[in-house]
């Protein structure tokens, strides 16, 4: 496939030169980039069949197009090869969809990142690890497409610090913020499975969600008593951050899921349980400084999920340790989580034959 | 020999909006105000809801709030802001 480019270009001297003149204009994330040249955003764009102008979507409120060519160039930058790039295309189409108000949540003082869970054969193919240190810098392809998704907020929607990002704090996974789930080793349905993939389908979930919180316990081996532990940090976010409903993810790595499986707890088990567990009642906001907000509500009782099937319960972490994290939604369910398959596309032309 | 790199941005230029012709005075005007519906607007726009009919002598003052402060206002608001004289849209966080 040949592929007419419309974006304007620079003659510059070498790639060093290329770094000065992308961070002088704003357009980085202050890490080096990979220069996007005409040869490497067209190999991203071969490998998913799509030409140039090619809509990925419409931002609904400032009603701006992302297009192809664009999101190409910014995967480039971020460090893509052409094989992590359905994985930046997909999840930006489930971005752009209305119940993900994607202006909200990259606009909002609260400050939130955009965290990407991978599924399916997709995860081994592009080689993105589900184990050790899962929330960090685990490995290239989940870092790169993590930063593809900031950098192309940053220069096609203009969600640069102080302009359209008016976040207060922000938080770490705003340089990169992607994991993968650990299917091999769990016994449950994937996280896409739980939300409609179809089986052996490669998916993206995107969720606008706040930092990692972090919880350990090692020391029991029934399940209620690890799942205390979860929910009691759940209720913590609710009284300290957010008390609204909204998708929760958390991150269950292999030793709690050890003592999961034992008990025959699966994945609606562990679901109902926190549905029941992660509440509180709004009087407890008088206990973190927050009294002068509960007026006459104090016995009103607040869960931390819509229902169960509100929960992103994914597999993922290190094979030692009880630990575990929650990630928050960033605003109850003003942002949904959404799942859409990897190339799947219902009104896509197939690739014309050689 | 010269590297080609491709500029990253939108590249669109949003069409500048025509600013609404200015009032020469509130007196006897209608204003609107949108609110964002956050906990701080209530105490906010009571006041300013105060201070335009006081020291403006504004007739009428009509709130609005949006149903989720993150998202645009619905079309109901937008359509009854046509009739209003002057319009505020406001953030109370």
């Amino acid at each position: 496939m040949t592929n007419a480019l419309n974006s304007q270009y620079f003659d510059l001297e070498d790639a060093g030169d290329a770094q000065e003149f992308y961070h002088s204009r704003g357009w980085t994330d202050g890490f080096p980039i990979v220069p996007p040249t005409p040869t490497a955003v067209e190999a991203c764009l071969d490998w998913v069949h799509m030409p140039a102008n090619e809509i990925i979507g419409i931002e609904p409120v400032r009603q701006q197009a992302v297009d192809a060519e664009k999101l190409a160039i910014n995967a480039v930058m971020a460090g893509c090869l052409p094989m992590h790039f359905p994985a930046v295309v997909s999840a930006w189409m489930a971005m752009l969809k209305d119940e993900f108000l994607l202006h909200g949540t990259t606009a909002s003082t609260g400050g939130c990142a955009i965290l990407v869970i991978l599924n399916g054969s997709i995860r081994q193919e592009i080689g993105a690890r589900s184990d050790f240190n899962v929330l960090g810098s685990s490995d290239r392809a989940t870092s790169v497409i993590g930063r593809a998704i900031r950098l192309a907020l940053i220069n096609i929607l203009q969600v640069s610090p102080g302009a359209i990002d008016r976040s207060t704090l922000g938080h770490p996974g705003k340089i990169s913020y992607c994991i993968a789930e650990d299917e091999e080793n769990s016994d449950w349905p994937s996280l896409a499975e739980s939300r409609d993939i179809p089986k052996g389908a490669s998916a993206v979930t995107v969720l606008a969600a706040g930092a990692p919180r972090q919880i350990m316990n090692e020391w029991t081996i029934k399940p209620e008593e690890i799942l205390d532990t979860y929910a009691a940090e759940m209720r913590a976010n609710m009284r300290n951050y957010s008390i609204w409903s909204g998708n929760y993810a958390v991150i269950m790595p292999a030793q709690h899921r050890e003592h999961m499986r034992v008990a025959g707890w699966n994945r609606n088990e562990i679901a109902n349980y926190l549905f029941e567990k992660a509440r509180i009642k709004r009087s407890e906001w008088s206990t973190v400084g927050k009294g002068s907000v509960v007026r006459e509500k104090g016995d009103i009782e607040y869960c931390a999920l819509p229902s169960p099937d509100h929960l992103l319960l994914v597999a993922a972490g290190g094979p030692a340790g009880g630990f575990g994290a929650i990630i928050p939604p960033w605003l109850g369910m003003k942002s949904q989580a959404v799942t859409v398959a990897i190339g799947a596309c219902v009104d896509c032309e197939p690739p014309a034959a050689n | 020999m010269t590297i080609r790199v491709l500029n990253p941005t939108s590249e669109s230029t949003v069409a500048a909006l025509e600013p609404a012709p200015r009032l020469k005075s509130l007196e006897g005007k209608t204003v609107g105000i949108i609110s964002n519906g956050k906990e701080g607007t209530a105490g906010f726009f009571a006041h300013i809801d105060r201070l335009l009919r006081e020291r403006y002598r504004v007739a009428e003052v009509i709130l609005r709030t949006k149903s989720n402060y993150s998202a645009p206002a619905e079309d109901e608001i937008i359509d009854e802001a046509r009739n209003w004289d002057l319009a505020i849209s406001g953030l109370g966080d």
